[in-house]
């Protein structure tokens, strides 16, 4: 199977990144929730400026329609034509609200209040103290000139952008400034790692060198058994070292994509993990079927020496490792002893251990996804305390091998 | 003969019909203010302008029928030396409100408004 790869890595934990997208969103939503405020307190503030202005002109409009009624009034009903204006227009309601006579463009007139918008005009309430013709309350309608709408609208968006850009900007600023300490400390880390395993390397190689070239038929049973444990003790430390070599060096290495027959691959591991697995009496149970991918050879070999490391680590005395290969899919399951279903999700993290009673830095399921990633394969796992974890690999993307 | 009783006749029913006719307000309200300074209508627009709506005013004329007083009345001093106030309704409530309806109908603006 061909797989391609996503070589977008980021010096950022998820679980900073995390912590980082929250943080902008909910100061995105924040800034954004002020700056809408002061926009609608502008956009108020604005109405209330243009009421203002039109309230005094719909003010003499009212005064110069009251003398008309007033002059109506007085000659009726010899004169019954209701005075009109081509500035605006009215209306005449009685002291129980009922119209008396209507030229507005909108019916839905409210007697609560002296000056509002209704649809596309304005509509101003004067009420008389003698009623004309019956008149209590006299309504004044004009267009609404918009021009103020436009002006406040633009200015908001405008300066509402502006201001959210510079907010953004500074959010930036100070996220970079609260995270400087937590990355300083990570990177303390990381050399000290990368500073030590520089002083593995050569004796660890001796070590394993050594006991490869023992010949243990030569040997009592009981020196036999040392020896094992001395090779089981090397294993640990070379596995772990292969870990932080890959951890603070492979990542700046080229990849040599080949095809893996995974199958061989497995056997292999197997075979290499069957001595430390022996020390606590776990027994594998394989079920492999062909199959190839295209991926760096090393870097499949740190996944699997890693699922196979935890399943051991983590597995009870005389558990069972089960390992599935299909096609299309790997599976690595242990009897061991679980993990809660809150942690599932920090697992990948670096530096994160399923128990703290066992050893090791917590650094090999981050190297596994961080390889899972790079290659755009799906992982996925669940774990059900005391009975077991099973983590499986899909190699979903690109092309099957023939 | 016979001429003559039937023209006495359809006088007779004429005469009726033109009694039956002539409703509360007409009977009742028209014989008086016809020789009155002010016409009904002119005081149609002054308790209009006085009491705005309808149900105000009918309310307020129906009470000063009632119990008609120099204070209630809309009716400046001088009207009031040279005239004095009315005498109470000798009309029943119900013929008050049958009269008070029909001056309102007569007179109201909302019908004239052009």
């Amino acid at each position: 199977m061909l797989v391609s790869k996503n070589k977008g890595t980021s010096l950022l934990r998820s679980s900073e990144k995390r912590s980082l997208l929250r943080f902008l969103a909910l100061y995105f939503i924040l800034v954004t929730m002020i700056l809408l405020l002061l926009g609608i307190f502008y956009y108020q503030s604005q109405e209330k400026l243009m009421f203002s202005n039109q309230r005094t002109i719909l003010s003499n409009y009212a005064n110069r329609q009251v003398k008309a009624l007033k002059q109506l009034h007085s000659n009726f009903p010899h004169r019954t034509i209701y005075p009109r204006s081509i500035k605006y227009r009215s209306a005449i309601y009685d002291i129980e609200g009922n119209e008396i006579f209507s030229l507005l463009k909108h019916d839905n007139i409210r007697f609560d209040k002296e000056i509002y918008r209704v649809g596309n005009s304005i509509q101003f309430l004067k009420t008389l103290d003698d009623y004309y013709l019956g008149t209590k309350y006299l309504f004044i309608e004009v267009d609404e000139d918009k021009s103020w709408y436009k002006e406040t609208m633009s200015n908001i968006l405008a300066f509402g952008t502006l201001t959210l850009i510079v907010l953004i900007i500074f959010g930036l600023f100070f996220v970079s400034i609260f995270l400087r300490p937590m990355r300083n400390s990570i990177m303390l880390l990381d050399d000290f790692i990368k500073d030590t395993t520089h002083e593995l390397n050569t004796p660890i190689s001796a070590i394993l060198a050594n006991i490869e070239m023992m010949d243990t038929s030569v040997m009592s049973p009981r020196n036999a058994k040392r020896l094992s444990r001395i090779n089981i003790a090397a294993k640990t430390v070379s596995h772990l070292y292969q870990d932080l070599t890959y951890l603070t060096l492979s990542h700046n290495r080229e990849s040599k994509d080949e095809w893996i027959d995974m199958k061989q691959l497995i056997g292999d591991r197997v075979e290499y993990f069957a001595i430390l697995a022996g020390s606590k009496k776990i027994t594998f149970e394989l079920d492999l079927k062909e199959s190839a991918i295209f991926i760096d050879g090393v870097k499949i070999a740190r996944v699997l020496d890693n699922l196979i490391s935890n399943a051991i680590k983590y597995n009870k005395r005389n558990g069972k490792i089960f390992i599935t290969l299909r096609k299309s899919y790997l599976q690595v399951q242990d009897t061991g002893i679980g993990i809660k279903s809150k942690k599932v999700q920090d697992i990948f993290e670096r530096y994160t251990r399923f128990n703290s009673s066992e050893g090791g830095f917590g650094i090999g399921l981050n190297i596994v996804k961080s390889i899972i990633d790079e290659y755009n394969l799906q992982i996925s796992v669940e774990s059900v305390i005391d009975v077991g974890t099973t983590i499986r690999i899909d190699f979903t993307k690109g092309t099957l091998d023939g | 003969m016979v001429k003559k009783v039937v023209l006495l006749g359809a006088f007779c029913i004429t005469m009726l019909g033109a009694e039956e006719v002539q409703n509360v307000y007409e009977r009742n309200c028209i014989p008086c203010h016809r020789y009155a300074p002010a016409s009904l209508e002119k005081l149609f627009m002054v308790y209009l302008k006085t009491y705005s709506g309808e149900l105000s005013l009918k309310g307020a004329l129906k009470a000063f029928l009632k119990n008609p007083t120099e204070s209630d009345s809309l009716m400046n001093n001088t009207f009031i030396e040279n005239f004095s106030v009315k005498d109470k309704t000798t009309l029943t409530d119900k013929e008050l409100d049958e009269a008070i309806d029909t001056y309102w109908e007569l007179y109201d603006v909302r019908k004239k408004l052009k």
